[in-house]
């Protein structure tokens, strides 16, 4: 479906009365007046308690539904209508709405908010979700400080995970990225992120908007295109990764093309950028890092585990024909053993992976079905994770992660091979 | 009698000397046609093949999985063989033209017929090869969505899928070739029709508790089971 | 403009504050005096001020510039006798001009004769006229207003062995309200006043009058008493007359001074002051906008009065520790001109003498709703020496002419009471009145218009006041309303060139007419309402329905 022009009239009459900024702060509403009227609040407290002289605006990009346009109220903030003299805002805060006629796609949201903040020639920059629940001052202080006061122009977020949250990004998008990428960034796809005017402007100029992982998930490809432009980057602890409270969690299908799908698309579009990097060097980290915690969750391993081996089964010709030989062996003949013994390692997991990567590359299948067959191999290095961790203190379970990048790095040369290689027919 | 028979034997000589003085010329002109037609059949190959190689068709081919169907049917690639097609039509077309010159009627009649099923056939392959590369996309993606999603009937769907496609492209290739064509769709709609009316009696009847339960189990385990393993981001 | 009848020409004024020493001299010892500031009305008059506020000329050690007084009725030697003050008194009645003294009700002097006489001994009858105490520890936790110079609100008097209570400098014990002596005695020095002909006035450090354990000491009910009582007084036998309050709060607090239109008549409105100096440098409206909108209506013979400085430092004390630390950051970057939480500067320096900027803050002061007061030299752009200590650097000798001594003086230079400006932007020779007189584009001569223009409507004295928030928010725009006469005033407050629509349906079909050029501007109707302005600059339309 074709998408609105971004710069409606209304949207420019509103960036008009706007001015020149020195901050802007993106969130995307999605039809949820009350999540959106929280992430406006702790925005404007953000700016009072962190950036009270600084010119600011918070753009709101929605679509579909009056009731988001109705909680975010007027073109002033509420703070503009409070009359209490120990309010600590010195300027006006503006709010800015783009709305759409139907809900944009983050891509598009992105970009609108990219728009403004180059019309803007704002300073410091940041996206927020309204979905995150713990959204508070501090969090937006930390997107936008690194990029105002010390002059970065990337900043993604450093969380307080539970030890066995986001095993997905520490056991594959974050060390295939550091391997490939050769930068330290943990976080590639997240909700929130901070950016430069600078970097906003360079992002703008691709002629990538079009592509569907930019339209679907944006963020990693603008943290690419800073690494591999040497625009400055870094990491900002905000503090612990909390989902939305209601619902279910995210399918892992459309996780996994978002995420992986979208790695591979930006390994296959940015060659150039990983094939010649060698090592990869550490990123400056702003608060204390990760932290992991040792709360215990309640997990169904066994479902896991039956789930791997349904799918290497069910799936055994499509993982024939992506896999190499001796890779695809290897998982046959582990997913023979009990699960008391069963163990995935990082070397079959990483060759896995970089297969994966590389039949993406050369098309060996329609490339959606290809990032959907990867999900029950998935199932299984996390199972085998879950097994040799599951009495690991936090500091244990980071060694191991840090291990795997190791791994991601060491065989790093493998996938540059088969990447470069030519396409076997294989019936 | 014997001044009969020799001019009986003359004029037979004179009227197969005409005969052959009349079929030369078009039999001449017949081989430089089909001679000329195998020239032009080779030229647009060549310009079809450069053509098809510029838009990456054996990639897009190989993504869709159509290489795949073709590999299994021991045929070459889809530009070689878009492009070998593309030769064979062409000069058979010039061969039927250089047939019709000879003039002789019945085969004339004969060459008509056959042209005239020609682009049936055309289009009945192409059903064919549509329909067999959107039973293996479809019955591929179910398959993932099946394994992915935990269910234990993965193949039996997978292959129901598959079969469906293929009953139906199958039934429409034939009633394109206008083979048995109202057996064909009788047989299609009584075995469709029946599937689906025994679907409905299943679920919709004789299971309709089954059916509520394995539904509401179905859509409520998806939310469980998605709580019950990690959060992957 | 036809004056009302009525007693409320307060409403209409436009004060000129100014201290006698600082104006002229006329005897060459270096002091301005009355006999000099009556050589001057002129100049007042045609510049079109309709009231002087004098700062205090009574006799005084002059520790405080005078509000250490020693004697409410007499006239400081220096700057002339009482005869001199009558007949600077009629020369200014007779040009339409109406003059308001000092009164220093909360304090005296330590040099006065009251507190000589109480300090003396315990048992003099004069010894209840202040506020004594044995220990340092009553009224805990009361604030110091002095901060840089003073360390307590109690100080030890050697004489009588005991403590005296001052909120101001230790040399200035406050007095006792409690005993009803003072305020005997204290309405009688304004009678004297009065009866002499001075038309209002000003009420030092209002707020500090009573003291009461367990409290801030500050705007307490009895002071209020005490306010209503003397304005009884003054309503019954000097109509007419005016009182105006100096009362550095918020506005909900100053409120109270107005009483139900029983206490004072005018009050100062602190907290707006240094908000239109925090807009014009944010280049937003909020800060104006939100000090407007906590400020409570007053009853209806009651005004603000407003003002950009006066003699005192730009006082930061009713703004945020944020708001405080920015003005601070961007006004007084040189910590030489920060003093008592405020900033000692003049207002042509505060704007780095940016004429369009000064125009700005004038054309706010002289069209927001109050009374406003020009703080004498700021017509011609004067600057400050910052070196002078405490707050003289605001409060140098007026700058007449490029003469010798800024033709204040014909006296020796060495025996002014303080140095003129002579720096190459701000010195005498560059700014002043004589020069400026002859310039057609001067500050002066535009000050002149403005308030000429000012005068022409009632409007601005007492008119209501409707704030349209345009999207803009670089935009102050507002709308003045009295009677028949409506006027809209926009204010660019940024350095840019802007652009704002104004929804201004409620008066579609009025035709405004930009008022300092008279040019009639397209009619109002439904559509949002286009202006452009230059950098910092504002529109007065008076709005006319034909």
């Amino acid at each position: 479906m074709a998408e609105d022009t971004i710069l409606a009239d209304d949207l420019i009459r509103q960036l008009i009365s706007v001015g020149e900024v020195d901050l802007i702060v993106g969130i995307s509403s999605h039809n949820n007046a009350t999540a959106t009227s929280h992430a406006y609040h702790a925005i404007e407290q953000g700016f009072q308690q962190h950036f009270s002289r600084q010119r600011a605006v918070i753009v709101n990009v929605c679509g579909g539904n009056n009731g988001d346009r109705d909680a975010s109220g007027s073109g002033l903030g509420d703070l503009a209508e409070k009359n209490v003299p120990s309010v600590n805002s010195l300027r006006t805060v503006h709010r800015v709405t783009a709305d759409f006629s139907v809900p944009p796609s983050p891509g598009l949201a992105l970009r609108t908010v990219l728009t403004a903040a180059d019309l803007l020639r704002a300073r410091a920059c940041a996206i927020v979700s309204p979905g995150t629940t713990n959204l508070t001052p501090d969090r937006i202080a930390n997107l936008l400080m690194p990029v105002f006061r010390e002059k970065f122009d990337f900043v993604a977020p450093l969380y307080t995970r539970q030890k066995f949250q986001g095993l997905l990004t520490r056991n594959l998008l974050y060390p295939m990225s550091r391997a490939l990428l050769c930068s330290g960034i943990r976080e590639l796809y997240s909700d929130e992120w901070g950016f430069s005017g600078r970097l906003a402007t360079a992002c703008l100029n691709q002629d990538v908007w079009h592509e569907e992982p930019i339209r679907t998930r944006p963020e990693a490809w603008m943290a690419i295109s800073a690494i591999s432009s040497d625009f400055r980057c870094c990491q900002s602890f905000l503090g612990q990764k909390l989902q939305s409270a209601t619902g279910p969690g995210p399918d892992i299908v459309e996780v996994f093309r978002q995420t992986v799908g979208n790695l591979f698309w930006c390994m296959d579009s940015r060659q150039s950028t990983w094939l010649d990097c060698k090592r990869s060097e550490p990123v400056q980290t702003f608060g204390p890092g990760q932290e992991l915690t040792s709360v215990q969750t309640d997990l169904d391993a066994g479902r896991i585990f039956e789930m791997f081996r349904n799918g290497v089964a069910e799936l055994g010709p499509i993982l024939g024909s992506i896999l190499d030989p001796e890779t695809h062996a290897e998982i046959n003949s582990i997913v023979a053993c009990e699960e008391n013994t069963f163990r995935f390692r990082s070397d079959l997991w990483v060759r896995t992976v970089y297969d994966f990567a590389a039949s993406y590359h050369h098309a060996v299948i329609n490339r959606d079905h290809l990032v959907q067959a990867l999900i029950p191999l998935y199932r299984g290095m996390i199972f085998s994770f879950l097994m040799e961790h599951s009495h690991s203190s936090a500091a244990e379970i980071e060694s191991a992660n840090e291990k795997l990048c190791v791994e991601f790095e060491r065989q790093k040369p493998y996938l540059t091979e088969k990447w470069q290689a030519k396409i076997e027919v294989k019936s | 009698m014997r001044q009969t028979i020799l001019q009986g034997l003359v004029q037979a000589y004179n009227n197969l000397v005409h005969m052959i003085a009349d079929f030369l010329p078009r039999f001449l002109v017949m081989l430089i046609i089909i001679v000329l037609g195998l020239l032009v059949a080779f030229v647009l190959k060549y310009i079809l093949r450069i053509v098809l190689s510029l838009t990456k068709l054996d990639r897009v081919s190989e993504e869709a999985g159509a290489s795949r169907i073709l590999r299994i049917a021991h045929l070459p690639s889809i530009t070689a063989l878009l492009s070998r097609s593309i030769f064979w039509l062409t000069w058979f077309g010039f061969i039927l033209i250089g047939l019709s010159v000879l003039g002789i009627a019945s085969l004339q009649e004969q060459i008509s017929r056959l042209l005239q099923f020609l682009p049936e056939v055309f289009v009945g392959i192409l059903i064919l090869f549509v329909g067999l590369m959107t039973a293996n996309f479809l019955s591929r993606a179910v398959l993932l969505a099946a394994v992915n999603a935990g269910l234990r009937s993965a193949k039996i769907l997978t292959w129901s899928i598959r079969f469906l496609i293929w009953i139906l492209t199958i039934s429409m290739t034939l009633e394109e070739l206008g083979v048995a064509r109202q057996t064909v769709i009788s047989a299609f709609s009584i075995i469709f029709g029946a599937l689906m009316f025994g679907l409905a009696i299943a679920f919709g009847l004789g299971g309709q508790d089954l059916a509520r339960k394995a539904l509401e189990k179905y859509l409520g385990n998806t939310n469980k089971e998605r709580d019950k393993e990690p959060q992957p981001l | 403009m036809v004056p009302l009848k009525d007693n409320l020409w307060y409403k209409d004024a436009v004060i000129y504050q100014l201290h006698v020493r600082t104006f002229c001299d006329s005897n060459a010892d270096g002091v301005g005096d009355f006999a000099g500031l009556t050589q001057r009305l002129d100049y007042l008059q045609d510049l079109g001020v309709t009231a002087i506020w004098l700062l205090p000329f009574f006799p005084s050690p002059l520790r405080d510039d005078g509000y250490d007084i020693a004697d409410y009725t007499a006239v400081h030697s220096s700057y002339g006798s009482l005869e001199d003050f009558k007949a600077f008194l009629l020369a200014a009645h007779s040009r339409g001009m109406r003059i308001i003294i000092e009164m220093v009700l909360n304090h005296t002097s330590d040099q006065h004769p009251w507190f000589k006489e109480a300090r003396s001994s315990r048992e003099n009858p004069k010894r209840d006229w202040y506020v004594w105490s044995q220990t340092d520890i009553r009224y805990e936790g009361v604030g110091i207003i002095f901060v840089d110079t003073e360390t307590s609100n109690w100080a030890w008097d050697p004489v009588s062995k005991s403590y005296y209570w001052h909120r101001f400098f230790s040399h200035q014990p406050d007095l006792n309200f409690d005993n009803p002596a003072v305020l005997e005695a204290l309405w009688e020095i304004m009678r004297f006043w009065l009866d002499l002909g001075i038309d209002g006035f000003r009420f030092d450090a209002v707020p500090y009058l009573v003291e009461r354990e367990g409290t801030l000491c500050e705007n307490l009910p009895e002071t209020h008493a005490i306010i209503r009582d003397l304005r009884k007084r003054l309503d019954l036998a000097y109509p007419g007359k005016m009182l105006l309050a100096e009362a550095n709060n918020w506005p909900v607090n100053v409120r109270a001074y107005f009483g139900d239109g029983d206490e004072f008549h005018t009050a100062f409105h602190f907290p707006l002051m240094p908000r239109m100096f925090m807009s014009v440098k944010l280049e937003d409206r909020k800060p104006i906008i939100d000090i407007f909108e906590q400020t409570p209506e007053i009853p209806d013979n009651c005004q603000w009065c407003i003002f950009l400085r006066n003699h005192d430092e730009l006082t930061l004390e009713m703004v945020t520790d944020i708001e405080r630390d920015y003005m601070y950051d961007e006004y007084a970057t040189d910590k030489t001109m920060r003093i008592n939480r405020g900033i000692r500067r003049r207002l042509a320096p505060m704007m780095d003498n940016d004429r369009r900027r000064i125009e700005l803050l004038n054309g706010l002061l002289m069209s927001m709703p109050g009374t406003p007061i020009v703080y004498y030299g700021d017509e011609i752009g004067m600057g400050d020496n910052i070196y002078l200590g405490d707050r003289n650097g605001v409060r140098t000798p007026m700058q007449w002419n490029g003469d010798a001594n800024a033709g204040f003086s014909t006296a020796d230079p060495e025996r002014l009471y303080s140095p003129v400006i002579s720096n190459a932007v701000y010195g005498y020779q560059a700014v002043n009145v004589e020069s400026q007189k002859r310039s057609e584009h001067s500050i002066l001569r535009w000050m002149k218009s403005l308030i000429k223009l000012r005068n022409s409507f009632q409007v601005f004295g007492r008119g209501s006041i409707l704030f349209l928030k345009p999207a803009n928010h670089r935009v102050l725009a507002y709308v003045r309303q009295f009677g028949e006469e409506t006027v809209l005033v926009v204010n660019n407050l940024s350095s840019s060139a802007q652009a704002v629509e104004l929804d201004v349906r409620q008066f579609k079909g009025h035709i405004p007419i930009e008022m300092f050029g008279r040019n009639l501007f397209p009619r109002f109707g439904d559509a949002p309402y286009l202006l452009t302005l230059g950098p910092y600059q504002f529109y007065w339309f008076q709005l006319r329905r034909i």
